[in-house]
């Protein structure tokens, strides 16, 4: 047999491999012996293949069957950003002294395949209707007579908190803003802060986010908290700006209703570390795709909702502190507090609250179960949510998938 | 529909940036001859790129949205030649070649060409490493070397720097749809050569030097100039320090624009970057596996292919790695001149503002008892009735029925 004959061999099995996912299928390359005719331009790239695969293994576990046209998508996605070009195949392309080397596409690691995912997903997302604007009652809208006799405020500080509670308090016709308001500066353990203020990057587009692991050994090394984890520097900036009378450091969640003129005000959402992960990555592809404050709706108001109102609850512990920046956390928590207590009214304003509240307890921090984001789980969920719209009929061969295992050998999967 | 598009998308640092200067201000002359060099800002192609390949670039990605597709229809709009001109291209995934073809009218009969320029690894290894410094990258020559060298090719750089100059590889992808006749490798001259040559190439492949009676200004307003040792040096100092306290919009105007092109690039006189000796066999040894992988596959060749195996190993190598300190400090001293000259400029521009706005300030109260006198008027009539319906006659009358703020 010539190499020019096994050239030819390996592409026709390739192709043939290729068709069998658009079917559904779910045999790992390695283990694929059909042949088949060329049905495209190029042969798409081993990420885009094993992507499908995976697709096809998830379609099948949740008893769905993915369009054709996403299987089609997930084939032509290009990887966006800076990483590994699309690869070749091992033993589908002629060897060549040139490019990267083939791969064998299982053993692909998570995170290429989670590029062309996030892809795929951001472009969804960005297809999806944002949410219609809550009608608010005519007697609750700015300007009515209701309205004027409620508070006016500024929600800063901890910046997931306030965003949460300002999109509550516009869905209850109380928006920021008016004449003069009062700055409330929104505060609490510095290991929630850190927690949500990569957590509101993470629903963020406009740049990119750093990983969590990435985000925190930084602060922990440059010492920097960031705007939204430092309420006596923010506190400190407002009363500068608009004197110490219209500053509020709110350290006691349960003084703010009263703050803004209503009842409650609901906590933040809090998501597991892949979902918050997933987020950022998706974010990172809208950033090219839609300007930053479109991208900063459709993934608060497209994505949070869907992975908030997931049909299973999503797995995985929500993010924490690694336990080797714990003593740090600690230390720097108390720092705050003594920079709170040290500084005088005219300096931070009013202080709501027991400055306590910035604290973390060493117990407390080691008793919780930090969750950190990890490559496997967050593609399992960009899958998943892929899928959210496919045809709930199971394939027509599902039924010999779902009991086998993916990565065994099956001659059934053979054209 | 555009009969001829001639798609140039690569390589870095083989002059480029003088090439997309004189096509983008001679666009109106070249358009008068039939030939379309679609850009309304320098970078348009640029911009379009990022768009295509969906690349992040330090935030300036938020004004590529749909950059391609506006590019591609321009063209298609075109009844004649079309230029399309950037180097990042080369990095282009087969799909995204794909696209690019399709939407530039490949599949419908347009005849697209592609242009691909290049210049020896000896000197596009540390000119890239130059280029990634320019690009806030603080990783040392050492570091660089050895990841182009790892045959995993799995970091950042690496696959950067393969995607954009493995040229066999470049022309795989963008080539692969087209009969090489239409594929063009345009070489860069060896150091030493005329001036001009790379132009002469360039004006030829692009059929620039067939466009009779028009006249092309090809004085250069742009360009990429190259530093030396010593100035490389300091700017990679310069970056572990601003990193992380400098925002990508202020770095490009004020280190990479201010401190490298317009200051560093003139210190002439400084060692130049090169490979040390133990690594310049390698670059030679795969120049050669190149120029033969081209030849073999038959594309038109303008140049010399042998200019892609690089020149000899010179005597002697400044490490840049381990520069002379009085080097440094000299680059450092003219950089903190260029500096202060600049912060100077800033304070006299602050200062001329000031004035500008205490002017208008003085301008304003000289005319708020005036307003407030109007406006207590308005108040007064808008108490009653008839008053109302005479403002609003009266704001009808002006062609003004909103309310005022």
């Amino acid at each position: 047999m010539t190499a020019q004959h096994d050239e030819a061999e390996g592409e026709r099995r390739a192709w043939a491999w290729s068709a069998h996912l658009l079917k559904g299928g779910t045999t790992p390359w390695s283990r694929w012996a059909g042949t088949g005719e060329r049905t495209g331009r190029v042969l798409p790239g081993a990420q885009q293949l094993e992507m499908l695969r995976r697709l096809n293994l998830a379609a099948h576990d949740l008893g769905v069957r993915p369009e054709p046209a996403l299987a089609r998508r997930v084939l032509e996605a290009s990887a966006p950003g800076r990483g590994r070009p699309d690869l070749e195949l091992l033993g589908a392309a002629p060897p060549s002294r040139f490019g990267p080397a083939p791969v064998d596409p299982a053993q692909l690691p998570a995170d290429e395949l989670i590029r062309v995912t996030t892809s795929l997903l951001a472009e969804d997302l960005v297809a999806a209707p944002l949410p219609g604007a809550v009608l608010v009652p005519p007697w609750r809208r700015p300007g009515s007579l209701v309205h004027r006799w409620r508070p006016r405020y500024r929600l800063v500080g901890d910046p997931w908190r306030a965003d949460t509670a300002r999109r509550h308090l516009v869905a209850q016709g109380r928006p920021p803003g008016g004449p003069e308001p009062t700055v409330l500066v929104l505060g609490g353990p510095l290991s929630t802060m850190l927690v949500d203020l990569w957590t509101d990057r993470s629903f963020s587009t406009g740049g990119p986010v750093p990983s969590w692991r990435t985000w925190v050994d930084t602060v922990v090394e440059t010492g920097r908290l960031g705007r939204g984890a430092d309420p006596v520097a923010s506190a400190r900036r407002w009363t500068g700006r608009v004197g110490a009378d219209r500053v509020r450091v709110v350290l006691d969640p349960g003084a703010l209703p009263g703050q803004v003129g209503v009842r409650r005000v609901p906590p933040a959402p809090l998501l597991p570390a892949d979902a918050t992960d997933l987020a950022r990555r998706v974010g990172g592809v809208l950033g090219l795709l839609v300007t930053p404050a479109r991208g900063r709706q459709v993934l608060r108001q497209v994505l949070l909702p869907r992975l908030l109102e997931a049909p299973e609850p999503l797995p995985g512990a929500p993010l924490g502190v690694p336990p080797e920046h714990h003593r740090w956390v600690v230390r720097r928590s108390r720092r705050l507090r003594h920079e709170l207590l040290a500084a005088p009214y005219p300096v931070v304003g009013t202080v709501l609250g027991s400055p306590d509240a910035l604290l973390d307890h060493p117990r407390r921090l080691a008793g919780a179960e930090p969750g950190e984001p990890h490559d496997d789980r967050v593609l399992d969920l960009a899958v998943r949510m892929l899928l959210e719209h496919a045809d709930p009929h199971p394939a027509p061969h599902a039924a010999t998938h779902a009991a086998t295992h993916a990565d065994r050998p099956r001659q059934e999967d053979r054209p | 529909m555009s009969r001829r598009v001639l798609l140039h998308v690569g390589t870095p640092k083989t002059g480029t940036s003088h090439l997309q200067d004189v096509l983008f201000r001679n666009r109106e002359r070249l358009l008068e001859a039939g030939v379309l060099y679609p850009a309304d800002r320098f970078d348009a192609h640029f911009l379009a790129a990022l768009d295509l390949m969906r690349l992040p670039w330090g935030g300036l990605e938020t004004e590529a949205i749909g950059a391609w597709d506006e590019l591609a229809a321009k063209v298609r709009a075109h009844e004649g030649t079309a230029i399309i001109s950037h180097e990042i291209l080369a990095t282009a995934s087969r799909s995204q070649v794909g696209r690019a073809l399709a939407s530039l009218g490949h599949d419908d009969g347009t005849e697209v060409h592609v242009v691909v320029s290049v210049r020896d690894l000896v000197r596009q290894i540390p000119a890239e490493w130059q280029e990634n410094v320019k690009h806030r990258s603080t990783i040392t020559f050492e570091r660089f070397l050895a990841e182009l060298r790892d045959p995993e090719r799995a970091t950042r750089i690496a696959t950067w720097f393969w995607g954009v100059q493995e040229i066999p590889e470049i022309l795989d992808r963008w080539g692969h749809a087209l009969p090489p006749e239409r594929v063009h490798v345009v070489t860069v001259p060896p150091p030493g050569g005329p001036r001009d040559l790379l132009w002469q190439r360039f004006s030829h492949t692009f059929g620039l030097d067939e466009l009779g009676e028009v006249e092309l200004d090809l004085e250069a307003e742009r360009a990429n100039p190259s530093l030396g040792v010593p100035e490389t040096a300091l700017l990679r100092r310069i970056n572990k320090a601003v990193n992380p306290v400098l925002e990508p919009p202020d770095y490009r105007p004020l280190v990479r624009e201010l401190l490298a092109h317009q200051t560093l690039s003139a210190r002439t006189r400084s060692a130049r970057l090169g490979l040390p000796a133990d690594v310049h066999p390698w670059a030679e040894e795969l120049g050669h596996a190149w120029v033969e992988e081209l030849r073999r596959r038959g594309y038109d060749v303008v140049g010399d292919l042998d200019d892609l195996t690089g020149a000899p190993a010179a005597p002697h190598w400044a490490d840049p790695d381990s520069p002379r300190e009085s080097q440094v400090a000299s680059a450092a001293v003219d950089a903190i001149r260029a500096l202060l000259i600049d912060n100077a400029r800033l304070r006299h521009e602050e200062a001329r503002l000031h004035g500008e706005v205490d002017h208008l300030r003085r301008e304003l109260d000289a005319a708020r008892p005036v307003q407030r006198a109007k406006e207590r008027a308005l108040r007064v009539v808008r108490r009653s009735a008839a008053g109302r319906a005479l403002h609003r006659a009266y704001r009808l009358a002006r062609g003004r029925s909103s309310r005022s703020a």
